[in-house]
C-alpha cells in the first residue's frame, strides 16, 4: 500500500546518495560519468571566473600595478592551469551541446519496441558520444600544441 | 519564473557563451601578440564595442554559472528552501556584476 507523503516530504524527495552519487550509485554508464565531469568542470570554471574577475581589479591601480601582477602569470604552473581551464571549457561546451540536444529529444532517435535485450535510446545513439569525445580530444590536443609553441 | 524558463535561459546563455568565450580564448591566447600587455588592455578598454562585449559576457556568464550552481545546491540539499538559495545567489550575482562591471566602465 502506498504511503502518503507529509510535510517537508511532500516538497522534497531525499537525496540519499548525496555527492557520493556523482561517483557511484549502481550500474553507471559512460553518460553518467560525462554528467559528473560536466558538473566538475562547471564548478571549476565558475571558480576560475570568480578569481579572474577579482584579479581584473588590478587594472584599476594603473600600469605599474597591472604589470607587477601580470609578471606572476609567466610561471609554468600558471600556464598549466590556464591550459586546464581551456580544456575544461572545451569539454563543458561540447558536452553541454550534447546534453541540450538529447534533453530536447533531437538526438534520441525514434522509439523502438522493448524487445530483449533492452537497449535504451542513449546507448543506441552512443556514436554521438564517441564523436563528441573525439572532437574534445582533437581540440584539447590542438590547444596543447598552441600553448606549448 | 518557472523552472522550464530558467532551464531554457540556461541553454540560451550556454550557446551564447560558447561563441563569446571562444572569441575571448582566440583573442587572448591564439591570436599571437601580447593581449595581456598594458597597451593592449588599455586599447581594448577605450573601445565601446569591447565594453559591450565584456558587459554582455559578464551577464551571460554569471547567469549560466550561478544557475548551474543553483541546480547542484538544490539537488544536494533538497531540504533547503529554493527561495533562500535563489535570493542568496541573486544577491551574490548582483554584487559580482557591480564589481566586475565597474572595472571596464571606469577604464572607458
Amino acid at each position: 500500500m502506498a504511503m502518503k507523503a507529509t510535510g517537508s516530504q511532500k516538497r522534497h524527495l531525499p537525496n540519499r546518495l548525496g555527492i557520493k552519487g556523482w561517483i557511484w550509485g549502481g550500474n553507471y554508464k559512460l553518460e553518467r560519468y560525462l554528467y559528473t565531469l560536466h558538473r566538475v568542470t562547471g564548478l571549476g570554471l565558475l571558480l576560475f571566473v570568480t578569481l579572474h574577475l577579482a584579479m581584473n581589479g588590478f587594472r584599476i591601480g594603473g600600469v605599474e600595478s597591472w604589470e607587477d601582477f601580470m609578471s606572476v602569470f609567466g610561471t609554468s604552473g600558471f600556464k598549466v592551469g590556464e591550459y586546464l581551464v581551456a580544456a575544461a571549457f572545451i569539454f563543458h561546451a561540447l558536452n553541454g551541446g550534447r546534453l541540450m540536444l538529447q534533453h530536447l529529444g533531437y538526438t534520441l532517435g525514434k522509439p523502438k519496441p522493448p524487445v530483449y535485450p533492452y537497449v535504451d535510446s542513449l546507448r543506441r545513439r552512443r556514436p554521438i558520444v564517441w564523436a563528441m569525445l573525439a572532437m574534445i580530444v582533437a581540440l584539447a590536443v590542438y590547444l596543447l600544441i598552441e600553448f606549448v609553441t | 519564473m518557472s523552472e522550464t524558463r530558467l532551464k531554457i535561459l540556461q541553454y540560451i546563455t550556454g550557446i551564447v557563451l560558447f561563441f563569446y568565450v571562444g572569441a575571448h580564448l582566440i583573442v587572448s591566447h591564439l591570436s599571437g601578440g601580447e593581449p595581456a600587455a598594458w597597451e593592449s588592455v588599455a586599447e581594448r578598454a577605450s573601445s565601446s564595442l569591447w565594453l559591450a562585449f565584456y558587459i554582455l559576457l559578464l551577464i551571460f556568464g554569471l547567469y549560466h554559472g550561478l544557475h548551474g550552481l543553483r541546480t547542484i545546491i538544490i539537488e544536494l540539499l533538497p531540504r533547503l528552501p529554493a527561495k533562500v538559495v535563489d535570493w542568496t545567489l541573486v544577491t551574490v550575482g548582483v554584487a559580482i556584476f557591480i564589481y566586475a562591471a565597474y572595472i571596464p566602465i571606469s577604464a572607458f
